[in-house]
């Protein structure tokens, strides 16, 4: 998609990471090759497609390999058409590690590389490779390799195998030069124009929908019907089938799980910026949040007899909440597009253990925005907007308290994590705007729900158990979402008797020792890379302001009052020093939505494979020729 | 009555079936025995265990569910659901025969449960260390606490009452007192390890205890019982959620005892009400609670479906924990008033009839299935490691 075109320009751009045995500076293999159509209908019917464990890919691509680079991958045995699916197949480029056979004699299944395919259509080289390894797979006389290789300049890869086996070092990027109008990803082996069908396996149905839209905006091609054919003969013989909790683990480590461990790869390009859908995560729905209760945080202010003598005006209120409205319909909107035409990458980000818990994060920001709604929009909210918006959340409660007792593997002992409070703390704040829009039973009901797992979760995450893989050893951010559940319990338990209780005092205490808790230890709130979800945990903050000015309005004194002014300045600061950073990113760095990595992990760790770390250039590709050729014995 | 005799009628059977039955037991290790057990007419007491009390707690809490619902003494629930067809087709007359019923299985089985002791002895004995079968242990006395809740002739305040509060009590706090004792100190049954779903029967066996005693009259005491299992349960609670490695001790055909996770705080909830004598929030929330957890294991049927394959005495265990939930959303549609909690009322109501009553039609049509060959509890109890 946004192919390729930087590197597919200069050949051999590859970036050191990607210390492949294949060195290649091949054109064909580096750089997008010009699509000869010629070599693509002649590999089309026989390429296998490659796919990518975990979703249904589309079959697409007559070497449409989802995966690009793949090559590398040791053992990633791409089955003909006609064998079944097999799971790990393959896996794209491997940024650190190159990628050999897993085992000396480990070509006997013909490989196919998967990077085939590679959206483009254009390798005609690789296209050729990939039909002699087809051809390989089925046994026939392989055509001599180094005739292959002196194709161009020099596919180094298979001239020594005496087996079948094909090595690809880069993927055939999606972005041809030459491919008119072909920015999508397409169905790719197929034509210059065609779609990166690398991205089809996060697609919805495999990328159908997105043919369909394909072909009903432009003229179908010639040979559409027959990859249709074939797209669909795959796709069929497919499964869908999900990496298990534990791969998620496994695979990735980091304190939101979102980076991947050095021995791991993955089913998408890592080198190539992936389309804007898949990178945009679902918690970006964090930043709503982050919005929409500064927006309650000024109408507090505003509003609240402590504060009065700020002379804080209901205008700001009525600002942020504009801007958090719109920012709201936009993330909406987008991830709306993100589920219509990557369902599958949507599936995967809720099996992911972290990002599961930001499927809560729309429904609350909802809930935030009906709070803080100005009293000039209106003053009085109808109760189905009550009952419309816990409705999701009660669904989504259900499935994901359910698992906890009694799922399978998703175990709270093993799974359990700050961001798991996302998931109870929606609970006191639809008690808390139920209260307030008068309604008796259904804030109790999710408050009394929200209670009871708040208590498994939080004995759960203090005890830090071995068995825990997700905790972070160190203190991040998603360590301020502690400090959520307790104060908004407290302002949700305080309207729901009227008054601010003792049970609504605990509550507040038990949030700002928290607070405290962590306020001292801010020096080590060091090293993290910034990522969208930090807006998620600006909430708590303004949360724990909020409340002390809701008890400061019961205690009245100069230290309540100051108490809740710092906590109040600090929010804001720290809100508008987040909102700093992320201009930052979006417009100077260019980085605010990374490749959503976290999605895109095997579904199964392949094999061990050989690291080499080649130097690139001529040597190092003699070099890879002697290893292979010496491991292929 | 007929149902008394239709449990005889099932145990006789049972014995015969089992003393004509040529089919070597399988994965029995105790299998050595069975030559000579296969002519012994009390052959049936080895594979009889604590968990067919299920039957008995499931006909005392429907017992106990009629007389609430049916309750003339100042109830307006029953008042409000008088002009209902429903209920006004259950004559006290039906109510008395379900309170019979349930007294004779519960003698039956306790008589048989007796024999097992003395013939069996080490067999009981290991029952009470398999960590789900202790706790079934609770159940008998459990079941006579809800009979003498639910008695038609006695008054809460009546001598015999008190006397008999005091009899079916002291076991359960004896057990509590050892069971409890055992899961923060003992070495190899650290609750991380043994608990499951059935432990809690322990706390609601405490939860019954304190209702009866409240209701009784003995304010203090009722306050102390219930503060026993309360806390015991927000530890179970927490333990269960938490799901440790190791801790999957359920096997799949016991799967129905999940249940008794909403069965818990619905107790708890109906104890407090006792004791505060209205449904307060805590009631509420402690209703909601269960309502919450039930839906939550309705709307998972997969859960379910290794167990539903056959009959066995695993599913008695639906019944009682849907009454329980019954009469608690009665006290709550009694406190609210409002259509949606009588109609909820009415539907947990009918929904426990229902089960219970598919229950005795099962039991009488597939009676040989309650003493199968493979009973889970079966193997672990003979064999268990002591």
């Amino acid at each position: 998609m946004e192919g390729a075109t930087g590197n597919s320009t200069t050949p051999r751009a590859v970036p050191p990471l990607l210390a492949d045995v294949e060195v290649s500076n091949l054109p064909g293999f580096d750089v997008t090759p010009t699509p000869s159509p010629r070599h693509q209908d002649a590999a089309t019917p026989t390429t296998p497609s490659a796919r990518p464990q975990p979703s249904p890919k589309k079959a697409s691509r007559p070497g449409g390999l989802p995966m690009d680079r793949v090559t590398r991958r040791s053992e990633v045995v791409l089955p003909s058409l006609e064998s079944p699916f097999q799971a790990p197949g393959y896996r794209t480029m491997q940024p650190v590690s190159i990628s050999l056979p897993a085992s000396p004699t480990g070509f006997g299944a013909p490989a196919i590389p998967a990077g085939l395919g590679g959206g483009a259509g254009g390798d005609p080289d690789g296209l050729r490779r990939q039909a002699m390894a087809n051809a390989a797979a089925r046994g026939e006389p392989q055509p001599s390799p180094p005739a292959a290789q002196d194709k161009h300049g020099g596919s180094v890869r298979f001239a020594h195998q005496p087996d079948k086996v094909v090595f690809r070092s880069q993927p055939i990027p999606g972005g041809q030069p030459a491919p008119p109008g072909s920015a999508r990803a397409g169905r790719a082996g197929s034509r210059v124009m065609s779609r990166d069908k690398r991205y089809d396996s996060f697609k919805t149905f495999s990328g159908k929908l997105e043919r369909q839209l394909t072909h009903l905006a432009r003229a179908p091609e010639v040979h559409d019907d027959e990859e249709d054919g074939e797209d669909d003969a795959i796709t069929t013989s497919r499964s869908t089938s999900m990496p298990k909790v534990d791969r998620f683990f496994a695979a990735l480590e980091g304190p939101e799980l979102d980076q991947l461990k050095s021995s791991e790869e993955l089913v998408l390009p890592s080198d190539k910026k992936w389309p804007f859908l898949l990178r945009f995560p679902v918690s970006a729905f964090g930043m709503s949040l982050g919005v929409s209760s500064q927006a309650i945080l000024w109408k507090t202010i505003a509003t609240s007899a402590p504060t009065t003598f700020l002379h804080v005006g209901t205008k700001v209120n009525l600002v942020l909440w504009c801007i958090s409205v719109a920012l709201m319909c936009a993330i909406t909107a987008v991830y709306a597009l993100k589920v219509a035409f990557f369902f599958e990458a949507v599936r995967r980000e809720y099996y992911h253990p972290i990002r599961v818990n930001f499927f809560f994060a729309p429904w609350i920001a909802c809930l935030f925005l009906a709070i803080g709604v100005p009293p000039s929009v209106a003053t009085e909210l109808p109760r189905w907007l009550w009952y419309a918006l816990m409705a999701p959340v009660l669904v989504l409660e259900l499935k994901i308290y359910g698992q906890w007792m009694s799922g399978g593997q998703r175990r709270l002992s093993k799974v359990a994590n700050p961001s798991n409070h996302l998931s109870v703390v929606g609970n006191f704040v639809g008690a808390l705007l139920g209260a307030s829009m008068g309604l008796r039973e259904g804030p109790v009901f999710f408050f009394s729900v929200g209670l009871a797992h708040y208590s498994v979760l939080f004995v759960t995450l203090y005890q830090r158990l071995p068995t825990n893989e997700t905790l972070p050893k160190e203190l991040h951010p998603v360590f301020f979402l502690f400090v959520a559940a307790p104060s908004v319990a407290s302002m949700a338990w305080a309207r729901i008797t009227g008054e601010f209780g003792y049970g609504s005092r605990v509550a507040y205490f038990i949030a700002m020792f928290l607070y405290a808790s962590l306020a001292v230890r801010i020096n080590f709130f060091r090293g993290f890379r910034f990522s969208l979800a930090w807006w998620a945990y600006t909430f708590p903050m303004t949360g724990a302001a909020i409340a002390s000015i809701r008890y400061s309005t019961e205690v009245d004194n100069t230290f309540t009052k100051a108490l809740c002014v710092a906590l109040s300045a600090v929010a804001v600061l720290t809100v508008t020093a987040l909102f700093a950073t992320t201009l930052v990113h979006a417009f100077v760095l260019r980085n605010l939505f990374p490749n959503d990595i976290s999605i895109a992990i095997t579904e199964r760790k392949m094999k061990p494979i050989i690291e080499l770390h080649e130097s690139q250039g001529e040597d190092g590709s003699t070099k890879s020729n002697d290893i292979e050729a010496g491991s292929a014995q | 009555m007929a149902a008394g005799d239709e449990a005889a009628a099932a145990a006789s059977t049972v014995a015969v079936s089992l003393n004509n039955n040529d089919k070597p037991r399988r994965h029995h290790p105790a299998a050595s025995g069975k030559e000579e057990n296969r002519h012994r007419p009390w052959a049936m007491l080895t594979r009889f265990h604590a968990g067919y009390f299920r039957i008995s707690l499931a006909l005392s809490g429907q017992a106990l569910l009629w007389r609430t619902l049916t309750s003339d003494d100042n109830s307006s629930t029953a008042t409000e659901l008088r002009p209902l067809p429903l209920v006004r087709s259950l004559p006290s007359a039906a109510f008395l025969l379900l309170w019979s019923l349930a007294l004779l299985a519960l003698l039956a089985l306790a008589a048989l449960y007796a024999a097992r002791c003395l013939l069996r002895f080490h067999a009981v004995r290991a029952e009470f260390r398999h960590h789900v079968a202790m706790n079934y242990l609770f159940a008998p006395w459990i079941s006579c606490l809800l009979l003498l809740q639910s008695a038609p002739f006695l008054r809460p305040d009546a001598p015999p009452y008190h006397l008999l509060w005091w009899a079916f009590s002291l076991p359960i706090l004896a057990l509590d007192v050892k069971i409890y004792g055992q899961w923060f100190t003992r070495g190899r049954r650290f609750l991380s390890m043994v608990a499951n779903p059935a432990s809690h029967i322990t706390v609601i066996g405490n939860l019954v205890t304190a209702r009866a005693a409240a209701k009784m009259g003995w304010h203090e005491g009722a306050v102390a019982i219930f503060a026993v299992g309360a806390a015991h349960y927000l530890v179970l609670f927490v333990t269960l959620y938490q799901r440790f490695l190791g801790s999957d001790s359920l096997p799949a055909m016991l799967r129905p005892v999940f249940f008794l996770f909403f069965a818990a705080p619905s107790m708890a909830s109906l104890a407090w009400d006792a004791i505060s004598s209205s449904f307060d929030t805590c009631c509420k929330m402690l209703f909601f609670l269960s309502l919450f957890l039930f839906a939550s294991l309705v709307s998972r049927p997969a859960l379910f479906k290794r167990a539903m394959r056959r009959f066995s005495v695993a599913w008695w265990a639906y019944s009682f924990p849907l009454s329980v939930l019954a009469l608690a959303s009665a006290e709550y549609a009694q406190e609210v008033r409002q259509a949606a909690a009588n109609g909820l009322m009415l539907v947990l109501a009918v929904l426990s009839v229902a089960v219970t009553l598919a229950l005795m039609l099962f039991t009488a049509l597939r009676t040989a299935d309650l003493l199968p060959h493979d009973d889970p509890f079966d193997h672990g109890c003979p064999q268990l490691p002591t």
